[in-house]
This record gives structure tokens, C-alpha cells and sequence, in this order.
């Protein structure tokens, strides 16, 4: 079975800052990981290629530093890394970016039979690329998954949706958007650390080896453009209402109408 | 001048921290309680090549750099100093020189396992009437036929209790008077060599420290590491590197007692604010933070020098006496910030200062490593 694992190189803070005027995200002194749901999408592809062979191929958009990001994926286990990287697919939204990797794996030979991602990422939190990188490539998907079971060419599927636990049925080839409960992530060797610097290399392919015509990628391919970010107001801590029933009820009434979120007519 | 860690060792230091924070932090408490070696999480970190790191993938090590060596030993330490000194030992001053000196048939047979976190090293050479003055050592070996018989008593083992290979100094008698300073390969478990209990130590206390005493221990010809009279300098080669371990695993300790301190700094309230906005402890932390950098510089400089196999003697000197005396001071630095709770074991911080002040002393005092500096700015 071979596989192909989207990953995304994302700042590694907690509380993501954001720069208002240039409407993007601080990434200076911040250091970048690979998107967490993203390693679990790799540890599921490796666990698969324990159990079915095949081999697993990493496909990451970004500015050349996201070689990093590779690099630690092919520590941990993957056989082959390809960056997308062009300084045209600046600016990209989910739409562009998705296209730009969709065209990357019609370019594999053979075709994978299966594509993972995580189902969304730490930063930007769209969950848009994976389901639309299926829509351009006319593959069935799945998204959010928190268990992979293969029979034969039929993926069997679980995931929770709303307190229900649905069990899918999909053919391959497929794409599914992994949940963080599909795997827990094996800490890496440091030896596979080592070589995966020393003696594996990265494959870089840039607008042109992809076909791609500068229009169609990057801001100017995009269909979304930001007209205004902000920072959210941090939460505040709320308040509790303590006594009889009938008080909190009579407290929260007060506040809801005070608040004028219910009219005090009702 | 390349100042900045490359992307490997970026990744070096993100792959450890994790490991560390998620399976080493929560075990430092236990171990510094009880004293006992936790051999599960061993296990772990053996799989993970932690027992092989400067050691070449043809013997099952990771083939890391030094740089890259003293960011795992930091990163360790910067949680649990007392594995940061299991890790650091047994790498830095035992496999280590098993490579180095090792013939290809000693690698097969002590290395692999080494390197495989099989089996755990030391290195032997202090004993009651002889510490930095290693000239006056007394265990002694004496060739009979295709065996050496190893006589003495080694003292302060680090990692003595969990050790399967023991690097034994000794001198090996010729003739009536003569010795010849050399270095015995012996595995825990022959006859004649017996380890004492474990140190009552004030800090570094889940590390099992002990005494090992040879009597009459045989051992064969092939077990004796470089020739017969090597060993000073098999002994000075390997605590030049060594030093820059116990640097890196000060260096840890200091970082550990900064992050812990400045944590403390902004949540604690007095009269009404954080303690953070108070003078007194914004010098704390503009000057642990600033001699924190200074060691790292060093100890990057002296691991540098090693891997380009230019002398280093001075530099790991520095790195060592330096970042020793910071730790010691991020420590001490950091329970002042804390107050009355960074006098109770409720915080990490007044273990962090338990085990900072032993990195003044072992693998040369800093006065040794004076000693060490100005004799080689004099000679110049």
C-alpha cells in the first residue's frame, strides 16, 4: 500500500500571535513542529506499511526552512520527502495550497492508494486542505477518523460524529483527515535523527515541474482573501453563582437581561 | 562563524525535550526519593539509542556530532540531572573510549552491547588515597600466563550499581618496582570484583554511586584497553571529552533551575503584583539568563574544536569550570526567587541545588580545571 502524507510546518506556541498589520502570523523566535495532528497521520501511514508494506511518501508545502519539518518526518520512518516550494505559492489560502499538493500527487508514480492528513492544523485551524485536495483529485474522503482497518481494496473506518460512533466503508484509493485519538506518536531514535540529515535527501519540485502556471498558485490563485485579522480577546474568567435555585436563576436571569441577550418582555 | 544550532540539532533538542518533559520530569522525584534506578524508562531510552550517541550506527550508536551529544546531555539534565549524569558517564568517558582505544574485536564485544544500553558503563579511576592526583593510584594488576589479576578498591563508581562494564585504571607490575598505568576492560559479573553499597549521596541520588573492589579478579589479555602504559593517556583523551558532558549536564541543570525560576517569578503575588516586576528578581534573571548563554557558547566552542580533532583541553576546561559554577549559581539564584517553598521539596528547585553542586567536583574539581587552563596559557 502506498501512501502519501500531507504535512504542514506550523510555530510551536500555544497562543498563536498574530501581526495586524501585515495580516499574518508572528513566526520570528518561534520555533516550528510539524503540524501535531499531522504526526499522527504519519504514525498511522507507518503503522499500515508495518501491515500491509508499501511506502510512504511525505508531500509538504512551504519557504525552504520546512525542510525541517521533512527531515523529522523522515526520522521518523517515512521513505521519500518532496517539498513543494516556489516563493510564487507565497500568499496561497487553502484553495491554492490544496491544488498545488493535489497536482504534486497526480505526479506520482504509481498513484498512492492512500492520502492522510491530519483534520486540521495548529495555526490556520481550517480543516479545508485535505477535503479539498480530494474534490481536485476526485477521491473519495473521509475526514476525522480516529480508527483505519484495511480489508482487501475496502478501508474500514471509524470516527465519532456527535456522540455516535460511525463505522465507514470507503474504496480505495481515498483520502482521510486523521483525529488525534488514531494513534499515539512513537518518540523518535536518535540515530534516525542523524541519518535522516545525513543521508537521505529531499526532493524539491517548484511551480514549473509541477505544470503549475504562477496564476493559478499563491495569492494570485487564491479565491479567499484576508481583509482583516485580530488577535481575540482573551477569555476572562467567569463568574459563579452560588445559593438557592431559585436565586441563580433569578441572578442569571438579571444578567442574561442586563446583557440584553433576553428581553425583558419574555 | 555559523552561531546558530543547524536544523538537525534543532531537531535533536525538540526530539529529547519531548522524551524528557514527557518520561524523564515526572521520574526525577522518585528517583531523588528512593534512590532507584528506573530501569523501565532505561529501556526506553536504550531503543531510542540513548546509550549510543556519539557511537557509529556500524555499532548500533546514533553517530551523533559533539554539539549535538552535549544538547541531548543538556536537555536531560535540564529535567533529571541524575540520568543526565547516567547518560553522560556512561557515553562520554566509558563507550567512548572502548571506541577510541577499543581494537575492532573489544567493539564487537563490549561496544555493541554498550551502545545498545545492554550493558552500562563506568569509568574507574578514583579510589580512597587517590582523586585529581590519579599518580597515586593502588589497585595494581599482575600478569600470570593469559590473565591479568586486578587488586584495589575503586570509590564514588557513578553508575556502579547498574554497571555490567567497568573501565578498571590500574597499574600492571613489571619487575620489582615498575607499573605500568594502563586500563582493564572488566565485566561486572567475573569472580573478584564486588561493588559496596550505594553512596549516601546529597545530591545526584538516583544515580546508584558505589565503591567496587577487585580482589584477585582474572581477567583475560584481550580484556586490557589500548597497550600496557596507556592509560594516562587513555585517561586524559577521555576526561577532555568527558568534560564537555559534565558541562553540558551543568549546563542543563542551570537551564532547568532558570525555567523553573522564572515560571515561579511570574505566577507568585506580594504586595500586590508579581514578584517578576521587582527589581531584585529581574537582575536574578538577567543574570542567570546571560551566564546560562555564555556556558552554552562555551561548551558549543569546546564540542566544535573536538569534532574538527583540534586540541581542546583548555576550552573543555572553561566549558567545565564555568558552567559548573553557573549551575551552582542558577541554582542557589533560583531558591532565592522561590522563598520559603524553594526550601521544601513541594518544588524541584532545592533538588536542582542538591545536585548542581557536585558538577564542581567530579571529572576534575574546578580548582583542577584551573590548574588545567593556567598551565596552558602559561606553556604558550
Amino acid at each position: 500500500m502506498n501512501i502519501v502524507v500531507f504535512i504542514k510546518q506550523v510555530p510551536d506556541v500555544p497562543n498563536i500571535r498574530i501581526d495586524e498589520q501585515r495580516m499574518t502570523i508572528i513566526r520570528e523566535g518561534v520555533e516550528s513542529i510539524i503540524n501535531p495532528l499531522d504526526c499522527v497521520a504519519l504514525q498511522a501511514a507507518l503503522e499500515l506499511r508495518e501491515r500491509e508494506g508499501g511506502r510512504i511518501t511525505v508531500l509538504s508545502m512551504g519557504p525552504p526552512q520546512s525542510e525541517e519539518a521533512l527531515r523529522e518526518a523522515l526520522a521518523a520512518g517515512a521513505d521519500k520527502a518532496i517539498l513543494l516550494t516556489d516563493s510564487a505559492f507565497a500568499g496561497a489560502d487553502t484553495l491554492a495550497t490544496s491544488h498545488v499538493l493535489a497536482r504534486a500527487v497526480s505526479k506520482l508514480r504509481p498513484f498512492p492508494d492512500l492520502l492522510l492528513c491530519g483534520m486540521q492544523t495548529i495555526d490556520s485551524d481550517t480543516g479545508h486542505v485535505g477535503p479539498q485536495i480530494a474534490e481536485e483529485l476526485d477521491l473519495p474522503q473521509v475526514c476525522g477518523v480516529n480508527e483505519i482497518h484495511v480489508d482487501g481494496d475496502l478501508l474500514v473506518l471509524k470516527r465519532l460524529s456527535e456522540g455516535f460512533l460511525d463505522t465507514i466503508r470507503a474504496p480505495l484509493p481515498a483520502l482521510l483527515t486523521v483525529s488525534k485519538e488514531l494513534c499515539p506518536v512513537s518518540d523518535l531514535s536518535l540515530g534516525a535523527v542523524e541519518a535522516a540529515f545525513t543521508q537521505k535527501d529531499i526532493i524539491r519540485w517548484a511551480a514549473h515541474d509541477l505544470g503549475l502556471h504562477p496564476d493559478e498558485v499563491g495569492l494570485a490563485g487564491s479565491a479567499t482573501h484576508v481583509r482583516k485579522l485580530r488577535q481575540p480577546a482573551a477569555r476572562t474568567g467567569g463568574r459563579i453563582v452560588t445559593g438557592s435555585p431559585q436565586s441563580i436563576v433569578d441572578a442569571l436571569i438579571r444578567k442574561l437581561e442586563s446583557m440584553s441577550i433576553l428581553d425583558e418582555e419574555d | 562563524m555559523h552561531l546558530e544550532p543547524s536544523m538537525k540539532q534543532a531537531v535533536i533538542r525538540r526530539t529529547v525535550r519531548k522524551f524528557a518533559e514527557k518520561r524523564l520530569a515526572p521520574a526525577a522525584i522518585e528517583m531523588d526519593r528512593t534512590g532507584r534506578f528506573p530501569w523501565d524508562i532505561a529501556k526506553e531510552m536504550a531503543g531510542l539509542q540513548y546509550f549510543g550517541l556519539e557511537i557509529p550506527a556500524q555499532y548500533g550508536g546514533a553517530g551523533l556530532d559533539t554539539i549535538s551529544y552535549a544538547i541531548v546531555i543538556e536537555e536531560i539534565s535540564r529535567v533529571n540531572a541524575a540520568m543526565g549524569l547516567c547518560v553522560a558517564v556512561h557515553n562520554g568517558v566509558s563507550a567512548s573510549p572502548v571506541y577510541v582505544f577499543g581494537t575492532e574485536k573489544q567493539r564487537e564485544l563490549f561496544l555493541v552491547p554498550m551502545a545498545a544500553g545492554k550493558k552500562i558503563g563506568t569509568f574507574c579511576l578514583t579510589e580512597p588515597n587517590a582523586g585529581s592526583d590519579a599518580s597515586s593510584l593502588e589497585t595494581n594488576a599482575i600478569r600470570e600466563g593469559n590473565e591479568y589479576i586486578l587488586n584495589g578498591n575503586k570509590v564514588f563508581v557513578t553508575n556502579g550499581g547498574i554497571s555490567g562494564i567497568n573501565l578498571i585504571f590500574a597499574g600492571i607490575q613489571t619487575g620489582e618496582k615498575g607499573k605500568k598505568f594502563s586500563v582493564c576492560i572488566v565485566e561486572s559479573e567475573r569472580e573478584g570484583l564486588e561493588k559496596g553499597p550505594t553512596e549516601e549521596l546529597m545530591g545526584m541520588r538516583g544515580n546508584p554511586v558505589c565503591p567496587i573492589a577487585l580482589h584477585d579478579c582474572r581477567i583475560p589479555l584481550e580484556n586490557l584497553l589500548g597497550g600496557e602504559g596507556e592509560g594516562l593517556k587513555i585517561a586524559l583523551t577521555t576526561l577532555n571529552g568527558g568534560r564537555i558532558g559534565i558541562a553540558a549536564q551543568a549546563l542543563g541543570i542551570a537551564q532547568g533551575s532558570f525555567d523553573v525560576s522564572i515560571k515561579y517569578a511570574k505566577e507568585r503575588n506580594q504586595f500586590g503584583r508579581s514578584i517578576s516586576e521587582f527589581g531584585a528578581i529581574k537582575d536574578f534573571l538577567a543574570d542567570i539568563a546571560t551566564r546560562i548563554e555564555a556556558a552554552r557558547l562555551l561548551i558549543y566552542r569546546a564540542s566544535d574544536m573536538k569534532d574538527k580533532g583540534l586540541n581542546h583541553v583548555r576550552e573543555s576546561a572553561m566549558a567545565k569550570v564555568y558552567a559548573s559554577e553557573v549551575a551552582v549559581a542558577a541554582a542557589r539564584m533560583g531558591v532565592q526567587i522561590h522563598g520559603g517553598y524553594g526550601y521544601t521539596k513541594a518544588y524541584p528547585i532545592e533538588r536542582f541545588y542538591r545536585d548542581a553542586k557536585v558538577c564542581e567536583i567530579y571529572e576534575g574539581t574546578s580548582e583542577v580545571q584551573r590548574m588545567v587552563i593556567a598551565k596552558s596559557l602559561l606553556n604558550e
